[in-house]
């Protein structure tokens, strides 16, 4: 039965849901105080131990339904199938198994030909037949049905219904194997490829990932954005702790004539970074545009203050929306563009950053860090560069990030050489994990 | 433990229905670990379900005290575990100035009166003078208790550190004392209104206890049990009405205390059957924000067709 509960942790694991060591120790225990009688109870118990958060929960309730109807395998319970042992000896080691009736038995041999028939390979549902007829080449079923041959030739030892019996068993073992192999794919194999999935999401460029995607997308930005919060709220937190306050302690320590009994520390105020994040939303880097500003606005509002502006043929703010919707429907609103002034005509950053001067400029300061996203094809227009150096003297860090790679910056209408000598980092950005390493980089630094 | 608590999950249940708690299967499944597991449980859920009442009446059951550890931003030690009751040491030792002068005055060296007082040190520094917070009652109480330590999402995460240290071991070391070790192990229930995630660690030591907004029936279990007088159709009709409410694009939806207000309410108004006048009237009682109940008020129309269609018994 340990076995058992192994496997189900595995296929936990597998799922997605992280179970340490103790836990899983725990789970043993769990069965041995709570049994198997009643399956709620046993399910509740288990997720209990297990299943430690909401999302936890549904992925743990789906597997417990999986992986504990396994045990349904119907037996003929046939008492002519206790005649049969009279000819124990000349029987085949399956035949035998099925005699006994011992659902255990049956349950363990079929689990070992599975191991044995590299179940763990199957890739496709399409491959059920294939291996369930592979393990029943393990369990011996050729042997199985030659039993049933001659037995029924035994016409005068009631060997009729004892074949009519052994063949009835037979078909209930085809049915469970097949049910098993079937039941094997989604639990173990459907759910790991569900990882890699994962992984080549996060480096696919933002380009190629369409419509389907970006709900798995969503969930990744979320998965990153809390990982990246965990990190930097922490460091903040203990640089907040100054030196000795000596006025304040001498203050809370009068009830106490003066014994310095609870010393007080001075609160260092640890300013938030300032970002400004600029995002070209024109055809050719909307895509990456749109995950950027998500993956920003997951970030815990007590790490970072952003402030955000969309620029195509102009510059607006569109702050007010992120402040106002969750973070997707804010961003449908400004590919729809509506409420806002931006003019959907060929890019022109120039008059972009005359924009930004003209209107924003008196708010950035050296702790501003201002986060270019876009691919500086300028469509031949006026680069206005003059502008671009007096934003990024006015701040601590300009950075600029383009979708494209190196290569091809130098190419076409890209004025990225020449807005390069400003920019105090130029990176190339078009995979989550880009996104991920820039974003840890800037909130290290900007502490 | 003379009495044998908690055999069976069924038993749980029945025991909780008599003090006024009703609890859903999963809930008592979960109380069953826990008690003879000895973990702590990790109680989840949305406000107002009844996580706290949970600890309560538990307490209740088992016959143990409860003691309650409110968390709040920059709950340190001192608060949670123990702290020196300075102000009596300061008194006793001015008070008793005379009594020391006495056994130093003996003494010629500095050296020697130090040695002499350090002999009686430990004096100032006994039990006497501890003044023992939550954490550290619920380690001294004997015959066990339910430590119930509320909202530790709003303590922040060195709080959380240290009360990992406490629930693994149950153990305490006060170092002018020495250690403290739990007599009986207490019955711990952490809330939580997930405002800030709950680090991996203290998620790990607990076992976890999601309480969702209460399925209909169980909702009418509750109503029932708090408010015996009310008629049956009325009971069925509001539950149906508030799980309704609960479906809609609201600020905050109302939670089981919520309901059984507004049952009492709408009982005192000698209402038999829910109609548009009767809900206009004391759905401030319901919700709790001008925004919600502006919502709501447009479509008490349909709500009602709904509540009165399905509510049938």
């Amino acid at each position: 039965m340990t076995r058992f509960l192994e496997n189900f942790i595995k296929a936990l694991r597998d799922s997605g849901i992280s179970i340490s060591t103790a836990e899983s120790i725990d789970a043993f225990n769990t069965l041995k105080i709570i049994g198997y009688q009643d399956r709620d109870n046993l399910k509740f118990a288990l997720g209990s131990v297990l299943a430690k958060s909401f999302k936890d929960k549904e992925i743990f309730s789906r597997c417990f339904e999986l992986y504990f109807s396994l045990l349904t395998l119907e037996t003929a319970s046939d008492s002519i199938l206790k005649d049969l042992e009279k000819f124990q000896d000349e029987l085949s080691a399956l035949t035998r198994i099925l005699i006994r009736e011992d659902k255990m038995d049956i349950i363990r041999a079929v689990n070992e030909a599975g191991l044995a028939a590299n179940i763990t390979d199957m890739e496709f549902i399409t491959q059920q037949g294939i291996f369930t007829r592979k393990i029943m080449e393990y369990l011996g079923f050729e042997e199985l049905k030659r039993d049933i041959g001659w037995i029924s030739e035994k016409k005068n030892l009631g060997g009729q219904q004892m074949g009519t019996a052994l063949e009835k068993a037979k078909d209930q073992l085809y049915q469970y194997v097949n049910d098993y192999v079937k039941q094997h794919f989604l639990l173990y194999t459907a759910l790991k490829t569900l990882q890699t999935a994962e992984n080549h999401l996060k480096a696919a460029r933002f380009s190629d990932i369409d419509i389907n995607d970006m709900r798995k997308m969503q969930f990744l930005i979320t998965k990153i954005a809390k990982r990246l919060n965990s990190r930097h709220s922490r460091r903040l937190k203990n640089q907040k702790k100054g030196g000795l306050d000596l006025r304040k302690t001498l203050r809370k320590n009068s009830p106490y004539q003066g014994c310095l009994f609870i010393p007080q520390y001075k609160d260092k105020k640890v300013d938030r970074p300032d970002f400004f994040v600029i995002c070209d939303i024109s055809r050719s880097v909307r895509n990456t545009a749109h995950f950027m500003l998500l993956f920003l606005y997951s970030l815990n509002k007590s790490l970072a203050k952003i402030r955000s502006f969309i620029l195509c043929s102009n510059l607006v703010e569109v702050s007010h929306l992120f402040a106002k919707y969750p973070g997707e429907e804010a961003l449908e609103r400004i590919h729809r563009g509506e409420d806002l002034d931006i003019m959907l005509g060929p890019t022109d950053y120039g008059q972009a950053f005359m924009d930004f001067k003209e209107k924003y400029i008196s708010a950035v300061n050296k702790k501003t860090t201002i986060l270019i996203l876009g691919d500086a094809r300028n469509n031949e227009g006026d680069p206005q560069v003059e502008i671009l150096r007096e934003i990024s003297e006015k701040c601590k860090k300009l950075i600029w990030l383009n979708p494209e790679t190196r290569g091809i910056w130098t190419m076409g209408d890209s004025e990225m050489t020449r807005y390069l000598p400003y920019c105090h980092l130029a990176e190339e950005c078009s995979t989550l994990n880009h996104l991920e390493r820039v974003l840890d980089k800037l909130l290290q630094s900007s502490v | 433990m003379t009495v044998n608590n908690f055999v069976t999950v069924e038993e749980i249940r029945q025991r909780y229905r008599e003090k006024g708690y009703i609890c859903s299967k999963e809930i008592a499944a979960i109380l069953y670990m826990a008690y003879h597991l000895e973990k702590p449980i990790l109680v989840e859920g949305p406000v107002g379900v009844g996580k706290t009442e949970l600890a309560k009446t538990t307490s209740v059951i088992l016959d143990i005290p409860l003691i309650r550890l409110q968390c709040y931003e920059g709950l340190d030690e001192s608060k949670a575990l123990y702290e020196w009751k300075y102000g009596k040491q300061l008194l006793y030792t001015q008070l008793l100035k005379d009594q020391i002068n006495k056994i130093i005055g003996e003494e010629d060296t500095l050296e020697d009166a130090i040695g002499k007082l350090h002999q009686y040190e430990d004096i100032f520094f006994s039990p006497r003078f501890l003044e023992p917070r939550p954490l550290l009652k619920a380690l001294q109480a004997e015959g066990g208790s339910v430590l119930l330590v509320d909202e530790v999402d709003k303590a922040d995460q060195e709080f959380e550190a240290y009360l990992l240290e406490i629930l693994s071991d149950f153990q305490v070391s006060i170092p002018e004392i020495g250690t403290i070790k739990a007599q009986k192990k207490p019955l711990v229930f952490l809330t939580s209104n997930n405002t800030r995630e709950i680090s991996d660690a203290l998620r790990r030591r607990c076992l976890h206890l999601f309480i969702p907004y209460p399925h209909p029936d169980l909702e009418r279990e509750i109503v029932q049990i708090n408010v015996p007088k009310i008629g049956e159709e009325l009971k069925n009709q509001l539950v149906s009405f508030v799980s309704h409410v609960r479906n809609l694009d609201i600020k905050k939806a109302p939670s089981i205390s919520e309901t059984i207000d507004w049952a009492r309410a709408l009982l005192l108004l000698n209402t038999e059957v829910l109609d548009h006048d009767s809900i206009k009237d004391t759905l401030n009682i319901l919700l709790k924000f001008e925004g919600d109940i502006k919502a709501v008020q447009q479509r008490i129309g349909d709500l009602t067709a709904l509540v009165k269609t399905r509510a049938g018994g």
